[in-house]
């Protein structure tokens, strides 16, 4: 079995009209057994950053507190929060990575192929906030439930210029 | 023992299936089916064909789309094909019992070949049956196979919302879609599949059995 499939995730986020949403499943597995159904994978960096992590959890957890560290030293240096653009470079830097920047949306996890076709589907370009949280929960809902290892509901980010949303989803709860 | 140091093993490299990737689905509705798959036939990252139709027809209302290792696929419907028993057409359920009987036949040396079956059954509502290669069957709503399949069962599954198989007294598992929109959706689902399935594109084959026979549409999907 592939160490990216040991936890399970689902992940996806998309652009909206002067907004983005970003969402995740909340389960948390060893292979088939389930440890937590709360497991938050999406954290903030700063109020218009977010950033959703896939995969092998500790490493999930691992990456998201180098994440914060090295904003936190950025913020101390140039005063201001770094741009999404530059985190990206940070993401590349940290992954050996090259990493695109998406302009309709992206996904991760082990339901990524089934994220990919729903995703596919239901977006559409410059959808209004609300609109926008309709349509990734519904994607992120209907692929999560032919995915065994990602499941137990989502969360939700919305974020606009003033203000986010968060929500939790009740989805299927196995 | 110095002659033996310098033999190297050999692993064997050969294998006598091949997959030639492509996406069927098919969607039962009240009085029709729908049946359709992508007219692509690849190998590895190579394009073999643009224009290579993976749909069927068995018998006068049961029609079959394959995706998979179209050699065994081509064996398996010249298999069905022949078979025009008890001098009447045979039932989609009928046929479907065959199929899965005939898959089974060759338990230890499969065809490599995934099947979707739909058309109509005795009550000429519309019936789909989904198998896996060895010839395990359930009569489904919907069901989609192929490379493609897993981009869009998640889509199906949030429009037809098909009631559990295990529900008590049975329900019906066909759509109350009209034809029109059962026929649209199989037409967004590809296209959407196309964009993110490097096996799946070139042309969509829609077949379309209903109480006036068999209709056929043909048209274009992404080429790249």
């Amino acid at each position: 079995m592939s160490i990216f499939e040991y936890n399970g995730s689902a992940l996806v986020a998309m652009v909206g009209k002067n907004c983005f949403a970003i969402a995740s499943d909340r389960r948390l597995g060893v292979q088939l057994q389930t440890i937590a159904t709360d497991f938050q994978r999406i954290f903030k960096i700063h109020d218009k950053l977010y950033v959703g992590l896939s995969g092998l959890a500790t490493d999930v957890l691992t990456l998201h507190q180098r994440f914060a560290f090295r904003h936190k030293l950025y913020q101390l240096r140039e005063e201001r929060n770094m741009r999404p653009e530059t985190f990206a470079s940070l993401v590349s830097a940290l992954l050996y990575e090259k990493r695109e920047l998406a302009k309709d949306f992206v996904v991760a996890g082990t339901a990524a192929e089934s994220l990919y076709g729903a995703c596919e589907s239901m977006y559409k370009p410059d959808m209004e906030p609300e609109e926008l949280f309709e349509t990734i929960s519904q994607a992120l809902l209907s692929s999560i439930d032919r995915d065994c290892l990602s499941g137990w509901g989502g969360h939700v980010y919305v974020v606009s210029p003033n203000q986010v949303i968060e929500r939790t989803l009740k989805g299927r709860m196995d | 023992m110095a002659a033996t140091e310098g033999i190297k093993q050999h692993q064997s490299t050969w294998s006598p299936y091949d997959n030639n990737g492509g996406t069927c689905i098919a969607i039962a509705g009240a009085n029709y089916c729908v049946i359709a798959a992508d007219t692509r036939m690849s190998t590895g990252y190579s394009i073999l064909t643009r224009d290579y139709s993976k749909i069927c027809n068995l018998a006068d209302k049961c029609v079959m789309a394959s995706s998979g290792f179209q050699a065994d696929v081509k064996a398996l419907q010249k298999n069905l094909s022949a078979r025009h028993l008890h001098n009447k057409q045979m039932s989609c359920p009928a046929m479907a019992q065959l199929l899965s009987n005939t898959l089974y036949y060759k338990r230890f040396f499969p065809y490599y070949s995934f099947n979707v079956l739909g058309g109509l059954d005795n009550e000429g509502k519309g019936c789909v049956f989904t198998y896996d290669a060895v010839g395990s069957y359930e009569r489904v709503g919907y069901g989609a196979q192929g490379t493609g399949g897993t981009l869009m069962m998640p889509v199906l599954d949030n429009q037809l919302k098909s009631p559990s198989p295990l529900l008590l007294p049975a329900q019906d598992a066909t759509t109350p879609l009209l034809e029109s929109e059962a026929v649209d959706l199989v037409k967004d689902v590809f296209a959407s599949a196309a964009e993110r399935d490097i096996y799946t594109g070139d042309g969509l084959e829609i077949v379309v059995v209903n109480a006036e026979g068999v209709k056929r549409e043909f048209l274009e999907l992404r080429r790249d």
